[in-house]
């Protein structure tokens, strides 16, 4: 990496990398295409004259269900769980760097939790809510099965954060009088900062998109994926393409920020 | 309860001199305003179902006329179902089919409705009392409204044999499905189920892959071959299940199946996007498919259409003012407004004689009586859906709903059903 | 005093974990057992104890078969997803000089995942159905004359659309792993004479497994649950274990398929401690 010639190697990897990008976005621009159908046109080729109907309509009332709120719920939601799934994910991959009991088993179980089928772990949450009385809601039972999905995801990916982290650094630290506290302030929350952030978007678009695990947890409410679902039990157009459209744009938007963010913290830290 | 029988037989006497005359019945007059006390005392009713009826349109109606405010939530009709029976805390008013109430009701989420309360009962069109369109009408196999339509008092987990005081649903959306053909790519004339599996059609068909009522279409098709007399399709045997399944594995690995669809949306993309020409369809579905401007058709079939039926049942933990909001609120769903709209949709609505005095002369001769359309049909977004001097496939709604073979249902085999149309989807 | 909280705190830090997953997750996962012990009939369940929910789905050759299938796509999708996420991070983490760089790709990967899975998954239908973008290109162009019939609703497209799905749970650990693998240890080699291939079998490979095993784990449980992936990307031609759980539950039978989530939560709870007897990601924290 030192070198300053390329090798063929980058070039090969290089042209692989761009084809899985290109792989990625394929069918999102047949969606980008789609969305700008004309108003007689329908959810498949071919176009049928090209128009801004559809982006429009995404902001009429529909023949069904409602956008606005549901992604209202959905993005409230995602964010919660976002800063739940950080929290929760740093604190238990901290903990599992030292032995304690029930490490194991507590490991077991935060598996199991991507292994129960996500329409099961769906249908117990809402059973339990109504056995001890408390109403089902996204913000309470959808809130904790949206959980049960991300965080063994950031926990995991903690695993991968804290592997091979050599305490050396956190020592070093001790060594010059830091607390502990002022140690993982300090030392350590700056190095994993990026993989925070990833773990805190992987959570957030984990529960935007989550939808079986929010089936039966969402109470009387629908979050933005189920009511695209119930959309679909009537006749749907392509303003479904020109939400697709949308959100992409909005998550580039959101990347960006997130990108200004860390390259901000970076210059700070390079400051410092 | 002796009481309520009486009046519920000398209704239908009533019905029996004829369902056609109870409409002239109906004064002008009789459907205006609706007492607004909710206005002044909020309310909300929280309902779901599936997207077919929880329209925005209903909602914000209902809120104009009424002052209540209608929570709708779209679901599909699993999803619908599994909610119904285990969080009836969620919802006050349950909209879902008549052959999942079967197994709803006896759960105890759902209080049936006392029949004096409902002031348009008496318009209800009789297939929902007594399985009879009209009255010399053969009743159709499987799980008819009828079937589960009653019960003998509050607190019942069993249906009643007849027609009594206590009505478990009233009925929002019915309708009766054939296949859906493109005449265009098809070439030559359907006339039965069984063309279905022509092998000139081989990898270009579909049917609905909702277990019960997949197997319907199945039983359809199987008994349009001549393979198999059911003794009711509804209600099929072990045997007659392992016969049927049979049949559609043997169908399956041949490559007559290009698909099995599951919403209302996946049979209309699979049939304008060319992937299918003749597959099982809903009325509304054809419209939408036509709607793009590609020929399709609402074929009808000489065995007969394969129907279903959707209605507003109330939840159990409804009481006081709640309740009578509730009642309010299917009164006023039963009185017109409503219906009118569900019909210019292509399905067809409970009280036919009230909704004819929300439609035009020219829209009731369509979309009902089957005639020519005298100027364009519009969409309720005020778009063309068809030209004058078209003619609605299938015809009035007599000829359609009196032609029907069967109800969707559940089968007291329903267990091994779903194992075996596991090993079907498997195969 | 210090001592005990200092051996008291990872206990304090684990315990936000344990509360949730223990409300959420192992009471529900309770609740399953029992029912999946249920009697039940037409009109609702019966508790009680039987085993036949177990024994009719143990027993029967449909299990097998479906969970055969199922295991059949978890291993492709498993195998195409690791190489393509091993190569990815590789090069990212290698081969692009600067971090910021390295951040902006990484993101460009993650953004597709950001839009609604329904919608990710539908978009795939206008690009790969017979009159689709691919067939439409393809006879157009005169390389074929008939559009080809198994890009859409075969096995083909549900590998294809998990592989699009789940490509970046496979990217993102190893890609965190590589991170950090110590820079000086690959500068080692190189100046020992080894090449470049040596370095990835032999420094970069075995340091990235924890990452490849993290990575293996989230492909094969969502496989292995996953149900609307494969209802419409094989037009329901093709069967999944929680497909057959999902149509149990259309029609209310529950205790069948809570026996059948008590099967499969078993069967995958083993695939994942195989996978950890090989490659130990707790160790190495």
């Amino acid at each position: 990496m030192v070198r300053e010639k390329r090798s063929v190697g980058f070039y090969v990897l290089a042209a692989f990398f761009v084809l899985f990008v290109l792989f990625l976005y394929g069918p999102l621009s047949a969606v980008f295409i789609l969305s700008f159908q004309g108003p007689q046109g329908g959810l498949t080729f071919p176009l049928n004259g090209v128009s801004l109907r559809w982006f429009q309509n995404l902001f009429e009332r529909q023949a069904v269900g409602d956008f606005g709120a549901s992604f209202g719920r959905s993005l409230m939601l995602g964010l919660m769980v976002m800063a739940a799934t950080v929290a929760v994910s740093l604190l238990a991959g901290l903990a599992f760097r030292r032995k304690f009991v029930g490490a194991t088993p507590l490991f077991y179980l935060t598996v199991a939790s991507l292994v129960v089928p996500s329409i099961i772990v769906s249908l117990g949450i809402g059973v339990l809510f109504q056995q001890f009385g408390f109403r089902p809601a996204w913000f309470s039972s959808a809130y904790g099965a949206h959980l049960t999905w991300t965080l063994p995801f950031g926990v995991l990916i903690m695993f991968a954060v804290f592997n091979r982290f050599s305490p050396a650094y956190e020592e070093a630290a001790r060594d010059l009088g830091a607390s502990s506290w002022q140690t993982f302030y300090h030392v350590v929350l700056p190095m994993i900062a990026p993989s925070l952030i990833g773990v805190g978007l992987f959570g957030f678009s984990l529960s935007y998109d989550e939808f079986a695990r929010t089936l039966m947890t969402s109470g009387s409410t629908n979050t933005l994926p189920l009511e695209i679902y119930g959309m679909t039990t009537n006749v749907t157009t392509p303003v479904l393409y020109a939400l697709g459209t949308v959100t992409t744009v909005f998550s580039f938007l959101v990347i960006l920020v997130t990108l200004g963010i860390i390259l901000l913290m970076g210059r700070r830290r390079a400051r410092a | 309860m002796t009481d309520t029988k009486k009046t519920g037989i000398s209704r239908r006497n009533l019905l029996k001199t004829g369902a056609a005359a109870a409409g002239a019945a109906l004064g002008a007059g009789a459907i205006t305003g609706f007492p607004t006390i909710w206005a002044q005392n909020p309310i909300t009713l929280r309902q779901f179902g599936t997207g077919v009826s929880n329209l925005n349109a209903i909602a914000e109606k209902c809120k104009a006329d009424l002052g209540i405010t209608l929570e709708m939530t779209a679901t599909d009709s699993d999803a619908a179902a599994q909610r119904a029976v285990t969080q009836p805390d969620s919802y006050d008013i349950a909209d879902i089919e008549y052959w999942i109430l079967k197994k709803v009701f006896p759960t105890g989420v759902i209080q049936p409705m006392d029949v004096s309360k409902l002031t348009y009962y008496d318009k209800i069109v009789p297939l929902f009392k007594t399985g009879k369109l009209l009255p010399d009408s053969v009743i159709a196999q499987g799980t008819a409204p009828h079937t589960v339509g009653y019960v003998d008092a509050p607190g019942d987990k069993t249906f009643a044999a007849g027609e009594t005081g206590w009505f478990t649903m009233v009925p929002t959306i019915y309708n009766a499905d054939t296949l859906g053909i493109r005449p265009d790519l098809v070439g030559r004339d359907i006339t039965s189920w069984a063309d279905i599996m022509d092998p000139a059609f081989k990898g270009k068909t579909a049917i609905i892959n909702v277990p019960s009522i997949g197997i319907m279409d199945a039983a359809m098709i199987m008994e349009a071959m001549g393979n198999i007399k059911y003794g009711d399709k509804g209600n099929m045997t072990k045997e007659e299940i392992d016969k049927t399944i049979d049949f559609l594995i043997k169908a399956k690995q041949d490559g007559q199946f290009r698909a099995f669809w599951k919403s209302f949306d996946e049979s209309v993309n699979l049939m304008s996007s060319g992937e299918v020409v003749i597959q099982s369809m809903w009325s509304p579905a054809v419209a939408a498919v036509r709607s793009k401007g590609i020929a399709c058709r609402f074929q009808p079939l000489k065995e007969g259409y394969r129907s279903w039926g959707g209605g507003l049942g109330l939840a159990a933990h409804l009481e006081g003012a709640q309740l009578d909001a509730a009642y309010e609120y299917i009164n006023w769903y039963t009185s017109g407004w409503v219906g009118g709209y569900l019909n210019r949709q292509g399905y067809y609505s409970a009280a036919m004689d009230t909704a004819k005095e929300f439609m035009s002369a020219d829209e009731w001769g369509y979309w009902i009586e089957g005639k020519a359309a005298q100027g364009d049909i519009l969409a309720p977004d005020g778009t063309v859906m068809e030209k004058a001097g078209a003619l609605r496939d299938g015809g009035s709604f007599e000829e359609r709903m009196g032609k029907v073979a069967c109800w969707n249902s559940v089968m007291d085999e329903d267990r091994y059903m779903v194992r075996r149309w596991n090993e079907f989807i498997a195969a | 005093m210090n001592n005990l909280l200092s051996r008291a705190t990872p206990y304090l830090q684990a315990t936000p974990l344990l509360l949730i997953l223990g409300f959420f997750l192992a009471i529900p996962i309770l609740l399953l057992l029992v029912v999946s012990f249920w009697d039940y009939d037409f009109a609702g369940m019966i508790p009680g104890f039987v085993t036949f929910n177990y024994t009719e789905t143990l027993g029967s050759w449909i299990t097998w078969k479906t969970y055969g299938n199922t295991i059949k796509f978890a291993i492709i999708v498993w195998g195409i997803t690791t190489f393509v996420g091993f190569w990815v991070a590789y090069f990212l983490a290698f081969h692009i000089r600067t971090a910021t760089m390295q951040m902006v790709l990484f993101l460009v990967c993650t953004v597709p995942f950001l839009t609604s899975n329904i919608i990710r998954m539908i978009s795939w239908i206008p690009v790969l159905g017979r009159n689709g973008l691919i067939n439409s290109g393809l006879v157009g162009a005169g390389i074929i004359d008939q559009p080809i019939e198994w890009l859409l609703y075969s096995d083909f497209a549900v590998i294809l659309a998990m592989v699009h799905l789940y490509t970046l749970f496979t990217v993102t650990p190893i890609f965190n792993t590589m991170m950090r693998i110590d820079k000086s240890l690959v500068e080692a080699a190189r100046d020992g004479g080894a090449n470049a291939w040596q370095i990835i079998w032999n420094v970069i490979l075995p340091l990235a497994k924890p990452g490849i095993a993290i990575g293996t784990i989230f492909v094969v449980t969502l496989v292995m649950a996953d149900f609307s992936t494969v209802q419409v990307m094989s037009g329901g031609q093709s069967a999944s274990v929680a497909l057959m759980m999902r149509n149990q539950m259309s029609l209310l039978q529950y205790p069948a398929a809570a026996a059948n989530a008590i099967v499969l939560l078993v069967v995958v709870l083993f695939m994942v401690a195989g996978i950890l007897r090989i490659v130990d990601i707790r160790k190495e924290l």
